[in-house]
């Protein structure tokens, strides 16, 4: 990767201080600009109403005395260097009275207006460029080809507007300078935080999962990002602890049948004129192995259940159908295991879900409860609508249960609690079932059966799976 | 029969073939899609086992082209994608059975062997007949030896099965998925025990046992 520039300068927080500077530096020249349409406009607006008023006075006198009127008016009210400037023309061209000394050096507007400079040195001097001074007026024309001028002097409001401008300039211009400077700061803190954690990802991407951020608990963004950092990486190190605790079970609960099958086909190799023994050997190993697929599908199913990767087929249906189903389905095999099987279906129901799944996790159960309990026994299904308004599928049965302080672990993958290791299973089963109905929105509850039932049988377990009843239909 | 396998994997064609023609059939081979789409124009087949995932064509897609020229030749795909989606996509592509690997050899054999059986036009029988047992398809009746014996509906459904493939061994899962549309091993013998109930009724009353057990592939009814 290139380096180009800092770091700090390639950083959101200073790219972000660049743009508010700038934005500034444009508000504050708008702030000028009405500054100075305000005061400056409006100094100069008095200045040429001064004017006119003394225009609409002269023009009086024409009126009344025409143009020697005019003189004598001008004579008076200069006589004593007073405060406007005139300047009275005949129609050749020729000044006729005033004291405006030399031409005005600028184009009147439309209305006759101009803004000009002329110089007035102090008395008795020679004058020079810097007592060059502003002065503003208007020409009329008056009667019989006479031009009239009349004017102020606005010099020191003109420079006084001119340094008002200035300063404005001149703060504007400090304060993007210390926000750049500010910006340059505050995103070099910025990335020196970021760094950080940046620091962190590259040591965890490098294999250390141990390490965190360290947070400083102001509560701010940097903070909160820390924090969210920090609980991911504890997630992933919870997901790798397991994956690897996953593969450790694997490992074992693969290899004892796969050193079983091993132990087999090597002496079904050794019996060499025994035939019947040498396919018996066999027949054992096929079944091992279909034990190790077994493990292995379940282990794939669940894999995909807990990546999310089953939601395709989920659609509304009727739930007493799959619990018929599954009653018609096990009914026999309870008679067979000497269990005596009852089933209580609600009808009506209606729930979102897929079926393939629902009538896994159901069959799951109930071959639980075949499994572990002694012949003798009684096995429920139950579908019915609680209290809490959820759909419940519910096995009860009058085996030895499972104790509360293993109903927890009993979802866990590969849990199998001891007196169950001797029967064949995968240790994958109440997993899956659980795994199922998170998919489905659901929950799985292990509790007591319906107690001691006669000698030797007993507390009995009821796994229930609950459901959302489907939102109605909109008709 | 004659049986094409479209298999990339030399091994495990080597093994179906063998395990076929040990069967008394006739099998070829081909290596990947194109080949087989090539052997299969040319020469008439009871059936295509074909591989899903291959080099050049992938079996999907070679099905739907042999498909598409109106070649109705029932076509079993092997595959590794085991989920329901993955069986749609084979159904649809124009499979008619789909095997997912691993699997046992028996598995496939009774496959292949039902799937032959298939293209008899059999869609407008409406009576099955295997030895004195007869089931009348329209008053869904069941008689043996002139004997009327009441099934019940799953029961009914799961001897029509059997009876449809009379003479060929039809495996545990198979019955799982047709009878019951399950795709799921379960754990205790479910369906030992519904045959074992049918068996109460249709053979126990009676002298000649026609539903045989068949040992490590499933079960067979014949006369």
């Amino acid at each position: 990767m290139t380096q180009r520039w800092p770091a700090f300068l390639r950083t959101t927080a200073f790219r972000q201080t660049l743009l508010s500077a700038a934005m500034f530096a444009v508000s504050s020249f708008l702030i000028l600009a009405f500054v100075y349409a305000a005061s400056a406009g409006l100094t100069l607006r008095r200045a040429d109403e001064a004017v006119n008023e003394e225009i609409a006075a002269v023009e009086a006198r024409f009126e009344a005395g025409g143009i020697t009127a005019v003189n004598r008016y001008i004579l008076q009210r200069t006589v004593g260097g007073g405060e406007y400037f005139y300047a009275l023309t005949q129609p050749s061209g020729r000044r006729l009275s005033g004291n405006l000394s030399g031409q005005i050096n600028a184009q009147p507007d439309e209305e006759g207006r101009v803004q000009f400079t002329y110089r007035r040195p102090p008395a008795g001097e020679v004058s020079t460029e810097k007592d060059e001074r502003t002065g503003r007026g208007r020409i009329v024309p008056l009667a019989s080809g006479y031009s009239l001028f009349v004017g102020l002097d606005v010099h020191d409001e003109i420079r006084l507007i001119g340094r008002i401008t200035n300063t404005i300039l001149a703060a504007s211009g400090l304060a993007v300078a210390l926000g750049i400077a500010a910006g340059i700061f505050v995103s070099r803190r910025f990335v020196r935080r970021l760094d950080k954690i940046n620091k962190v990802a590259r040591g965890v991407k490098a294999g250390d999962l141990q390490r965190r951020v360290e947070r400083n608990y102001t509560g701010d963004e940097l903070d909160e990002l820390s924090g969210n950092f920090n609980g991911m990486l504890d997630r992933v190190e919870e997901l790798m602890h397991r994956m690897r605790q996953t593969g450790d079970s694997i490992a074992h609960d693969l290899r004892s049948p796969l050193t079983r099958m091993r132990n087999r086909l090597e002496q079904a190799l050794m019996e060499e004129g025994n035939l019947e023994t040498r396919e018996l050997a066999l027949e054992r190993a096929i079944a091992d192995t279909d034990e190790l697929l077994g493990v292995f599908n379940a282990i794939l199913s669940l894999s995909r259940l807990e990546a999310g990767e089953s939601r395709a087929s989920i659609v509304r249906l009727d739930p007493s159908e799959i619990a018929a189903d599954m009653a018609e389905l096990y009914e026999p095999v309870c008679e067979e295991s000497e269990l005596e099987f009852s089933s209580e279906i609600e009808g009506g129901l209606e729930m979102i879900g897929d079926r393939g799944l629902l009538s896994q996790a159901v069959a799951n159960l109930l071959d639980n409860a075949v499994k572990y309990t002694p012949a003798g026994g009684a096995v429920a299904l139950r579908l019915r609508r609680t209290a809490g308004g959820d759909v419940e599928f519910s096995v009860t049965d009058t085996g030895p249960g499972i104790p509360p302080e293993d109903r927890m672990r009993v979802t866990q993958r590969f849990v199998r609690l001891d007196n169950s290791r001797t029967l064949p299973g995968s240790g994958l089963g109440l997993s899956l079932v659980q795994a199922i109905t998170e998919v489905m929105n659901g929950r799985f509850e292990l509790a007591e059966g319906p107690g001691l039932v006669d000698a030797g049988h007993g507390p009995g377990l009821r796994a229930a799976l609950c459901f959302p009843l489907a939102p109605e239909p909109v008709s | 029969m004659r049986i094409l396998i479209v298999e990339d994997d030399r091994e495990a064609a080597s093994y179906i073939r063998k395990g076929l023609r040990e069967s008394g059939h006739v099998v070829d081979h081909a290596g990947d899609g194109e080949e087989g789409l090539e052997m299969a124009r040319a020469a008439e087949y009871d059936v295509l086992v074909v591989d899903r995932m291959m080099p050049r064509m992938d079996g999907l897609a070679m099905v739907e082209t042999l498909r598409g020229e109106e070649d109705r030749t029932p076509v079993l795909i092997l595959s590794a994608l085991g989920e329901v989606d993955n069986r749609v996509e084979g159904l649809k592509a124009g499979g008619d059975d789909y095997l997912v690997k691993p699997y046992a050899f028996a598995e496939l054999l009774a496959r292949v062997e039902a799937l032959a059986r298939r293209r008899d036009p059999d869609a407008v029988r409406t009576k099955l007949v295997v030895g004195d047992l007869e089931m009348d398809l329209l008053a869904r009746t069941v008689m043996r030896d002139e004997e009327d014996i009441l099934l019940q509906p799953r029961e009914f459904r799961l001897l029509e099965f059997l009876m449809k493939h009379s003479g060929q061994v039809v495996t545990r899962t198979m019955l799982l998925e047709k009878v019951w549309d399950y795709h799921f091993d379960p754990q205790t013998n479910v369906i030992d025990v519904h045959i074992s109930r049918l068996r109460s009724k249709i053979d126990k009353p009676f002298a000649r046992p026609l539903l045989h057990t068949v040992r490590g592939a499933g079960y067979r009814l014949q006369s």
